[in-house]
């Protein structure tokens, strides 16, 4: 199994290092998240380096190409993203709505008539 | 007889002031007397700028004002909800005891008092809800309104079951234990639908005590440039749907 170093490959594991940078400086206190992260990110760059390993992962499961092998778990992640945050958008809405709700009914008043000419 | 109307205002400053005045003058000429105690509970929806509250400033003997306001925009169906827990409220209520109706109307001048008067008439003569019906009423509806109007009749029909000649009016009257039941937790235009279907909802229930008597009342609906501007459109129906799809996928669904 060799390494296709392409010019694409690349950029792409720079990419990928430069967002680790970028974790490990802000997020320093999440040892845990950082380990995890360094793990996908390992395996992720592996898998640009070494497209034989997604080829052979995607015959063996009977996809076709090992890009797809990738993208199809990929696709379901990102659906399931998008409805979760929909779902918490929802929820922030409703707690926004109760909030200003009892705000609004707190400082209900009467408007008193300031002796209402011709009323 | 007690009425509380319910009404949400968003950025209706002058024709507020219009609406509020007819509705003095109407229950001040009303003859039959049996109206005893009027409240308004005007929920400004985070208009800007805010409602000055002055055009409310309109209160007699016969009718007082309870205005509230949302800090921030959120939509008509939460202004007619913060509304109605306004009328609900025991700090609220008339000293004479309990509301016995309630009555939601629009507070651009698309709604007259006097059909705001033949809602409460409804409840009084003992229906549970009472909902307006332009059709009948005489109002000038405009023709791309009633393709629309066809549209929201047919799709209600189908999701609530309730066969009804118009929707989405604004004016509709509650007695107190129909006003009890109808939560409104959608908090923009879906609300129509969604009053409909908790209307549906609480008449399904096998027991004669839960059945909602519903009564369509003729009404006429005032279309002017400006509320046709501001109104709903086609793609406000979109919206609708889309409101209502989210509702059911994350339990905006009233229970049962």
């Amino acid at each position: 199994m060799s390494a296709e170093f392409t010019p694409a490959a690349a950029a792409l594991v720079l990419l990928l290092a430069a967002l680790f940078v970028h974790d490990f400086v802000t997020l320093a206190r999440n040892r845990r998240l950082l380990l995890v992260q360094f793990v996908v990110f390992a395996g992720g760059a592996a898998l640009i380096v070494y497209p034989e390993i997604a080829r052979r992962l995607a015959h063996a499961a009977g996809i076709g190409r090992g890009v797809d092998f990738v993208l199809y778990p990929l696709v379901i992640w990102l659906v399931r993203e998008a409805l979760l945050s929909r779902r918490r958008r929802h929820e922030a809405q409703e707690r926004m709505t109760e909030l200003t709700r009892s705000i609004a009914m707190a400082g209900a008043r009467e408007v008193t008539s300031a002796k209402v000419n011709g009323g | 007889m007690r009425l509380a109307v319910l009404m949400p205002v968003f950025n209706e400053q002058e024709r507020l002031a219009e609406t509020l005045a007819d509705l003095r003058v109407t229950f001040a000429e009303d003859s039959s007397a049996s109206l005893t105690d009027v409240t308004v509970f005007l929920v400004d929806d985070g208009s800007a700028p805010p409602i000055d509250e002055a055009a409310a400033r309109a209160s007699t003997s016969l009718m007082r004002v309870v205005f509230a306001r949302h800090a921030v925009n959120l939509g008509q169906g939460a202004a007619l909800e913060t509304a109605r827990r306004l009328a609900l409220d025991a700090r609220w209520q008339p000293e004479a005891g309990a509301f016995d109706a309630f009555v939601t109307m629009d507070s651009d001048g698309q709604h007259r008092a006097r059909d705001v008067l033949a809602m409460a008439r409804a409840i009084e003569g003992g229906a549970d809800v009472a909902l307006g019906d332009r059709f009948k009423g005489g109002s000038d509806v405009p023709k791309s309104r009633r393709i629309l109007l066809a549209l929201a009749r047919a799709f209600e029909r189908a999701t609530t079951g309730l066969r009804l000649s118009d929707v989405h009016n604004g004016l509709r009257g509650f007695g107190p234990r129909a006003m009890a039941v109808i939560r409104i937790r959608q908090n923009r235009m879906a609300h129509a639908t969604e009053i409909s279907r908790r209307i549906a909802l609480a008449s399904s229930q096998r027991t004669a005590l839960d059945v909602l008597r519903v009564v369509e009342v003729p009404v006429s609906v005032i279309y002017t440039r400006a509320s046709l501007a501001k109104g709903q459109r086609a793609s406000g129906a979109i919206a609708i749907v889309m409101d209502l799809f989210y509702g059911f996928l994350f339990g905006n669904e009233p229970r049962r």
